[in-house]
Formats: C-alpha cells, structure tokens, sequence
C-alpha cells in the first residue's frame, strides 16, 4: 500500500463533496483523510485527500474521473515525496496539582510541540507534522494522562514551483479574483 | 455539439415595459420558458404535479413555441428524451414535479448517463423555506442524481434561472453528452427576477473544458502506428454517430482499406453492406468480427469504452495488439485497455486531422480472413433461421423481413433481450442513426416510449419498435401517449411467452432451471384497441410478410403482435466472463 494525496481544485459549490466521494465510494477506496478549504483564489476551494492503494494505476483512473465533474478545474495525485504536506493534533493532557510535572523542554525541543493553553488542572499542546512524527509525539505525552486527542487531515502542497495556475490560462483566473 | 436549432440572436432581453422606469420582471417559471426557447427546444416530455404548477401555468402561454406532450409515466418521459435525442442530437427535455415524478425518472437518467445521451431534466421541488424538512413530496433528487448526472444544480433563487439554464444544455450536449439535472424550487418558480431577463447562450466553463480538436503530436502517432499496421482494424462506437462523423469514418476506413467493426450502439454508422464492414463486436456480435480481434496488430477504437459487453474477459483481450484510442472523454483512456496512442478529441476532428496522415492500402488478404468465418456462420446460424419452415415463426425471420420491406432504411428502436439481439444480428442497417437501443444500462421497457420519442424527432422517417413480451409490459402506457400525438410508430411484440434472454442463460448456464421466467400474458392487441391503437397477432409463418405489410401501409400507429418460437437462443454467445475469442456458435 502506498500513500497517494490527491489535490482537487473545485468551485466552490453545494454538493460538490458528495460528487468527489461518491468516485471514492463506488471504487470501494477508503478516504483516509480530507481536507478543505477556500484557495488563495477566490471562489476556488481545494480538497486535500489522502488514500492508501496498491495500484497506481487505478489511482490514476481515480483522477482522470474525479477531473471530470464539470465543476473540477484540477485534479493532482502525488506521492508524499512530491509534496511538503503536514497535520496538526491538538493533546489535552491532565495536569492535576501534585501530578508528575509536564517536561516542557522536551515537548518543545525534540518534538516541536507547543503548548497553546493551560487550563485550571490541563493544557492544551498543539503538535504538527507529518503522522509518523504525531504518532511519535503521542507515544511520548502518553506517560500523562490524555483526556482528548484530535488530528486534522493532511495539508499539501506540490514541490513544484508553479501550482495550478501553469494549468489554466492566467486570464481565466481573472473570473475568480 | 453544433447541430443546435439556430436562434435568431445569441442574447435575448426582455422588451421593455412601457414605462421606461419599470423594467419589466417576470418570474422564473416565465423566465425558463424563455430560457428553452432561446436554447431552440421545440418539444418538452412532461408529467404536471404540485411542486411545478407554476412552471406549467407559464407552459399554458408558450404553448405556441413549445409543444409539450403529456406522458403517461416520468419514466416514458425520460426514454423518450432519449429517443428524440438519440435521432437529432440536440438535448430531449423532461419536465417533472417533485418527490414522486422526479424519481420515476431515474432510470431514464442512468441510461442517458450510460449511453451518453443529452438530456436536460427540469425538476420541481418544494419551497425553499420547506427544503430539508420531509414536506409532502419532497425527495433528496440532488443526492439520488448525483451520481447518475453528468451535472445537477437546485435552483432556489429566480434570478439563477437564465444562467443555469445555459450552462446545462452547454453541459448536456457539449464534450461527451449526457443527462443534466435542474431542480427548481416552486418559491423560485413564483418569485419575480430582481433584474431583467437576459439569456446568453453559454459557450465555456472555467472548470469544465472539453477538448475537441485533438492533440497533432498524438495524431500523428496514431498515423504512424496505423502505416505501419500489417492487420489493422477499426472497431466504431456511438461516439462516432455523436460526433456526426459518418462521412470521415467511411473515407479513413476506404482510404486505408481497414476493415470496420461496430459496437451495439456503433451500429448502423457505417452501411452494413459497405465492402469494409465485418460485424458488430461482443457477446452476442458476429462470429468473425470477434474471433478476428485477435489476429489484429493495431486496433483503432473510435468513440467506444471497451464495454465488458465487448471484451469479454479484458485481461485476455486484443493482448497482442497495439490500440489507437479516439474517444472525447479523457477518462475513458486506459479505463479498461491501455492506448498505445490515445487521441483525445472529438470523432470528427480527430478522423479530419488523421485522414492526410494515412497511407492509402487495402489489406485484401487480410480483409478476406474476415470472410471466411462469416461463411461458417451463415451456414451454422442465419440460413438455418431465415430458411426454417417447420415451428414457429423465428425472432430473426420477422426482422429479416422487415429489413427487406423497409429497404434497411427505418430507425429501429429495440428494448432489451433476445429480440434486441436478434434485431441487430439481423437488420441490415442502410442509413447511419439508425438504431435506438439502451446498450450501457439494457434498460427493459425502453424501447416504446424512446420509439414515440424517436418519431417526434425524426418525423419524416419510418420507425419500428421491436419490442419483447416482457418489456412491453414495462411501460405500455405510453400506448396512450403515442396514440394522443397521433405519432405513426409501428411496435412489433415478438411474443414468446417468456422472459426469453434470462431463459437461456437458465438453459445454458443453470441446467434449464427456468426461475421464474414464464410469463402469463394479456392479449396485447385488445390492450392496444383500448388505448385506440389499431393491431394485429401474427402467428402463422405464412401470413408473416402480409402482417409486416399491413402494418407499414397502415396510416398511423399500429402494434403487431408475432408469436415466435417459445425457446429460441441466440447465438453466437461470448459466454460472460469467457474470452471473445471462445465466442459459441451453438
Ligand atoms: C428493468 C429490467 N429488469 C430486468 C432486466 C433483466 N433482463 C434482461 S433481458 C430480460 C428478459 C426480457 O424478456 P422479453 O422482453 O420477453 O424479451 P426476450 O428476451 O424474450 O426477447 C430481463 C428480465 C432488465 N434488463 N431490465
């Protein structure tokens, strides 16, 4: 299995979600995370979604019929070498009076976790990075008691250095600014 | 698409009021009307409810420009749609109400979607303060079409209407066409537009952007592997009808001297007594056409999907050969069979840009390869039917027949079963678009309503439905639509008392375990009498040819019923999941 993270740029319209995961769900693909967002343009949203398969060339057929729904402008399927992508989790940690103190330096230093609020008995410590380095950091602040754990789905960007605008005329942007 | 009906400006505007100062505004019932007939829509398919009364009350003043006709199911509404698209090319319109109407026509959309016919549904939907609150006839139809649509879109608000309306049939007919989805809530219906009307007819999207004139690096690859074929052949799909391309198929296909193939719904684009012409592919196709895909080096697809239909098992198929792939939607290449020289464009453009590129040949030896098994299946299949003289009347004697009296030149309209194979197997097609068949979905009861469809839009032509038992009995209703239109379609029920396509395969594949197949019938023709359509049952051979003729001569519709041979298989038979190449003559 092989981490595939698919780039959509959309309108941004009512329903165009469901359109996206009903290719995923009629393949029988698993979405492993998702994420969306309104892009540096206007009107244009862009759906991050990361899926496990062992074919890439069905992750290519994947691409080529999400790309046509009439609202898709692009569709890019990387592999995580291609991209400078990221999550974050947020940890709430109970730090009840007389309990083992939190190692902040090590939190900061080795794992680059902040912590973002302190509570009366907790605190809040945001951590991002790719899953291996959150699931690392788990394994560490897992010595004090977690009350809530949440982690977002991938965010991605391309290594290369245009992005989408290389794949549509510059003057058709214009609609969108 | 071009073949638009011609509108006298591209933008029209509402006329101005009297007063100067007070633009007139109209509601968006009144401004879809307009918007259809800017589009050049000259008949609606419909079925009136509460949840698009508006929308008809404007109808009531257009009636002039717009001839609706009243169905008698959304279903029928939609397979007509789609006749009347598949013959003219330009988008069949639906008009609907909510819930119940919107969902009656789902199956219709599945099959436009499959088939890719242009459609454009208009669908009523509650009020928009009502949405999402299960009041009466409302149904989630944006979700249920979603994934059925080339494109849906809820209209809420009037002043939406002009522009979504552009933008579907730009959708529905452009690129590789399809069914679009309008569902208008009955407040937008009411409500006045806050500007004047103005419709200009949409001609590109941003996101959505079809590419017609294909690439010249790819074609001149696709020239340079068809030059340097030794056993080339073109294997032709809907597509090529789609794209208007019959002309530019012929003169590829006698320039380089390669034999021609077609899929089901290919049929009837090129000539069947056209020098070039080998069959038609797939399960129940000719018995060289598909033996024969494996003997070729370079395959060129053209407008087609690699159907497993035609395939057969695909990772045994055409693996020796080299495949050219002409086809408008991108998302087809490589779908099923690698292209070795994928051309994305539309048929026409892409049959233009190939035809200066081709070495002329003619392949005669390989071409005459062709012959020999249809030798042996003429002796195995088609005389041994066309010359029976003992039992009862053979599904292929009737189209045969009917072929011959009407010089191969009608648009045949087939439902979906053994008389739709037989009818392929056996009309020798003499004019391109001419058969109407549901090939991607196989939808029963088809063919009646999109035969009523395919006479209103193609009213100077002869149309012959070729109907089964079973599926006649699917949407017969539409007897009542056909006959109130005064339409002069012909239907013949090839009767065998059975659902006859799922009896074979109980015969051949489940020990003749016939589950639930037989079935009692009514007497077609006084049900036909009922709905005031004139008819007759065939059930001696010898009166075969008089009852095709009374029924050609006949001023008017008229349904001719023949008893056929009870337990009749086709044949030759891909057996599903085998390889094309193990295709069975008995
Ligand atoms: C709506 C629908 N239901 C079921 C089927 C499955 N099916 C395919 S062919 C067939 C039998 C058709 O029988 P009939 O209309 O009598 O035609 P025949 O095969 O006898 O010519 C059936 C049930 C289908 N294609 N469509």
């Amino acid at each position: 299995m092989t981490d595939y993270t698919i780039c959509i740029f959309t309108e941004n319209t009512i329903g165009l979600l469901n359109r996206i995961t009903i290719i995923f769900t009629r393949r029988r693909i698993n979405i492993e995370s998702l994420t969306v967002s309104e892009t540096e343009r206007k009107g244009v949203s862009r759906f991050t979604i990361v899926i496990k398969h062992e074919s890439r060339e069905e992750v290519e057929k994947l691409v080529r019929q999400i790309r046509k729904i009439v609202e898709v402008m692009a569709v890019f399927g990387y592999l995580n070498d291609e991209i400078v992508y990221n999550e974050i989790a947020l940890f709430k940690v109970s730090t009840p009076l007389g309990s083992k103190p939190l190692d902040v330096e090590t939190i900061n230093k080795e794992h680059k976790a902040w912590v973002v609020y302190w509570g009366l008995d907790y605190v809040v410590i945001e951590k991002t990075g790719n899953d291996t380095e959150i699931v690392d950091f788990f394994t560490y602040i897992n010595q004090y008691e977690i009350l809530e754990f949440v982690r977002s789905g991938r965010v991605a960007v391309g290594k290369t250095e245009k992005g989408l605008v290389e794949y549509l005329p510059e003057a058709e942007w214009a609609y969108y600014l | 698409m071009e073949a638009i009906a011609s509108i006298t400006s591209d933008v029209i505007e509402t006329t101005p009021s009297a007063s100067p100062a007070a633009p007139t505004l109209i509601n968006g019932s009144h401004a879809l009307m307009k918007a259809l007939v800017a589009e050049g829509v000259d008949t609606i398919f419909g079925y009136p409810g509460g949840a698009i009364m508006p929308v008809y009350d404007a109808l009531y003043d257009y009636q002039e420009q717009l001839n609706h006709i009243l169905v008698r199911h959304e279903q029928g509404a939609a397979h007509a749609a789609e006749g009347y698209a598949r013959v003219t090319g330009r988008a069949g319109v639906c008009l609907v109400t909510s819930g119940p109407g919107a969902t009656n026509l789902v199956t219709g959309i599945a099959d436009a979607l499959i088939d890719s016919t242009p459609m454009v549904c208009i669908v009523g939907q509650v009020a928009k303060k009502l949405l999402g609150t299960d009041a009466f006839q409302e149904a989630d139809v944006m979700g249920v079409t979603m994934p059925i649509t080339k494109w849906n879109y809820q209209i809420t608000d009037a002043d939406e209407v002009p522009e979504i309306l552009s933008k579907a049939f730009y959708i529905a007919q452009s690129g590789r066409p399809g069914p679009v989805l309008i569902d208008i809530t009955k407040s937008a219906q009411l409500e006045l537009m806050t500007k004047p009307f103005v419709y200009e007819r949409c001609r590109s999207m941003v996101s959505y952007r079809p590419r017609r004139i294909p690439k010249q690096e790819q074609v001149e690859a696709a020239a340079r592997l068809i030059n340097s074929a030794k056993r080339p052949y073109i294997f032709v799909g809907h597509g090529v009808q789609i794209a208007k391309a019959e002309s530019e198929l012929i003169a590829f296909a006698e320039k380089t001297g390669i034999p021609v193939a077609t899929t089901l719904l290919g049929q009837s684009t090129i000539s069947t007594d056209h020098p070039l012409y080998v069959g038609w592919l797939g399960m129940h196709g000719n018995y060289g056409s598909n033996v024969m895909t494996d003997n070729a080096d370079v395959i060129i697809a053209i407008g087609m999907r690699f159907d497993d239909r035609v395939t057969g098992d695909a990772s045994k198929y055409i693996k020796q050969a080299k495949v050219v792939h002409i086809e408008i939607d991108p998302s087809e290449i490589d779908k099923i069979i690698r292209a070795d020289a994928p051309v994305v464009g539309d048929a026409k453009e892409a049959l233009k840009a190939l035809l200066p590129l081709v070495d002329p040949n003619d392949h005669t030896v390989w071409r005459n390869e062709f012959r020999k098994y249809d030798a042996i299946e003429n002796e195995a299949i088609t005389v041994p039917v066309l010359t029976s003289t003992e039992g009862k009347i053979r599904m292929g004697e009737v189209i045969d027949m009917l072929s011959k009296k009407t010089k191969g030149e009608a648009i045949l309209v087939t439902d979906v079963g053994q008389h739709q194979m037989m009818s392929s197997r056996y009309y020798q097609f003499r004019k391109p678009n001419s058969l109407v068949t549901s090939g991607g979905m196989g939808t029963m009861g088809f063919a009646l309503p999109a035969a009523f469809g395919a006479q209103v839009g193609a009213p100077d032509r002869q149309v012959v439905a070729i109907i089964g038992d079973g599926c006649f009995q699917m949407t017969l209703q539409e007897l009542g639509t056909i006959v109130q239109n005064k339409q002069p379609v012909k239907a013949i029920i090839l009767n065998n008392n059975f659902l006859g396509m799922v009896r074979q395969w109980q015969q051949l594949f489940h020990e003749r375990r016939y589950s639930f197949v037989e079935l009692q019938n009514p007497d077609f023709i006084t049900i036909a009498r009922g709905f005031g359509m004139s008819g007759q049952t065939c059930d001696e051979r010898e009166n075969l040819s008089d009852a095709l003729d009374t029924m050609l001569n006949h001023d008017g519709p008229f349904l001719l019923e023949v008893i056929v041979e009870k337990e009749e298989n086709v044949f030759p038979m891909v057996p599903a999941g085998a390889s094309v190449s193990q295709i069975r003559l008995k």
